[in-house]
C-alpha cells in the first residue's frame, strides 16, 4: 500500500468482526470501529495496535443520532478510503410469531444505520476526491431459506440490493460497493442453534463444515484493496459452497 | 458569494466541465452550469464543509441565490 488507509468497521469486538479487524491491522491499515462496548478482546488488540486502532463508543440501534456522531468523530478533512458494515442483528423466529419492536430494532441496526453511514462515507469520499470501497457483510440466508430466519434474511437482502444500487450510482466516481455473502461460521450469532440444526446447515454446504472467519476476513481485504479496482455490484459468496 | 462561485468551479474544475457564462443569483446550477446529480452531491460536501450547512437537507436547491439563502441562514 502506498498511503496507510483509513477504514471504518462496524462490529468489530467479536466473532467475524474481531476476525475482520485483526485481519486488517495485520495487512497495515488504520482502522476505526464503530461498537456499542468495549469488550477486552477489543481492548487486547487496541493495546496491540495502539497507533492504528481506534474503537468509537457507539449503539447502532441510535439512527436518529448516527450522523451527528459521524461527524464529531470523523472530520472531513481525514479521508475514509473504506467502509465495513458488519455489525448486525439476529432476530430469529418463525413468522407467525413476529414482534414488531424487534423487527423495528433489527431493521436500524441492520439496514438503517448501514444506510446512514453509508451516505456519510460517501460525503467524505467526494470531499476528498477517494475512489472507496464499500463492503456489505450478507448472510447466506438470503440465498438458501432457513427456518427462523425469514425476517433477518430479509434485512441483509436489503443490503444486498442497497450495495448492488450505491456500485451503480457512485461507479462514475470510482467508488466501489459489493455485498460479502458469508456462510455460517461458528460464531455467537448462531450459537443459538442446536447441534442437529448446526449438522444441518453444514450438511448444506459442499465443504461441509462452518465458512471460515479467516477466509471471509482475506475477501474483506481483498475487496478493500485495489487489487479489486474492477469488481463492484457484486454479491461474492464466501460460504463453503452452499448447495 | 465569491467564496461559492470557487467552490462552484472547482467542483466543475474536478469533473472537467467548464461554465463561461456570468454568475447571478439566478443562475441555474443544473440548467446553466450544468451540474447533474452527482456534480450537485459534490458542491453540497464542499459547501458543508465551508459553511457547515447541508444546503439539500430540506429540499430542492435550483439557483446560485438558493445556495447564497440557505448559507446566510
Amino acid at each position: 500500500m502506498d498511503i496507510v488507509k483509513n477504514i471504518i468497521l462496524t462490529g468489530g469486538s467479536k466473532g467475524l468482526g474481531l476476525e475482520i479487524a485483526t485481519y486488517l491491522l495485520n495487512s497495515g491499515y488504520r482502522l476505526h470501529v464503530i461498537n456499542r462496548s468495549m469488550p477486552k478482546e477489543l481492548e487486547q488488540l487496541q493495546k496491540k495496535h495502539s497507533d492504528k486502532l481506534f474503537v468509537h463508543l457507539f449503539d447502532l440501534e441510535n439512527a436518529a443520532e448516527l450522523l451527528g456522531f459521524l461527524k464529531t468523530k470523523f472530520p472531513a478533512s481525514e479521508p475514509i478510503h473504506g467502509f465495513v458494515n458488519n455489525a448486525a442483528l439476529a432476530y430469529d423466529d418463525i413468522v407467525t410469531n413476529l414482534n414488531l419492536e424487534s423487527l423495528e430494532k433489527m431493521y436500524r441496526v441492520n439496514v438503517f444505520t448501514p444506510m446512514i453511514l453509508t451516505k456519510f462515507v460517501l460525503r467524505n469520499m467526494l470531499y476528498n476526491k477517494i475512489s472507496g470501497s464499500i463492503i456489505h457483510i450478507s448472510s447466506i440466508s438470503v440465498h438458501t431459506g432457513y427456518k427462523g430466519l425469514s425476517m433477518y434474511a430479509s434485512t441483509k437482502g436489503a443490503l444486498e440490493a442497497f450495495s448492488k444500487n450505491t456500485a451503480r450510482e457512485w461507479g462514475q466516481r470510482g467508488i466501489r460497493s459489493n455485498a460479502l455473502v458469508a456462510g455460517f461460521m461458528e460464531t455467537e450469532m448462531s450459537g443459538t442453534l442446536s447441534d442437529d440444526q448446526r449438522n444441518r446447515i453444514f450438511n448444506r454446504t459442499s465443504l461441509k463444515k462452518p465458512t471460515s472467519k479467516e477466509s471471509v476476513a482475506a475477501m474483506v481485504e481483498f475487496l478493500l484493496n485495489e487489487k479489486a479496482a474492477s469488481v463492484t455490484g457484486q454479491n461474492i459468496f464466501v460460504d463453503n459452497g452452499t448447495i | 458569494m465569491d467564496k461559492i462561485i470557487s467552490i462552484i468551479n472547482k467542483v466543475l474544475e474536478n469533473n472537467d466541465k467548464s461554465y463561461d457564462g456570468i454568475f447571478t443569483e439566478a443562475t441555474s446550477l443544473r440548467n446553466d452550469i450544468g451540474f447533474d446529480s452527482l456534480d450537485l452531491a459534490e458542491l453540497t460536501v464542499n459547501i458543508e464543509e465551508e459553511y457547515g450547512v447541508d444546503i439539500f437537507e430540506d429540499g430542492f436547491v435550483e439557483t446560485v441565490g438558493d445556495i447564497m439563502t440557505k448559507t446566510s441562514n
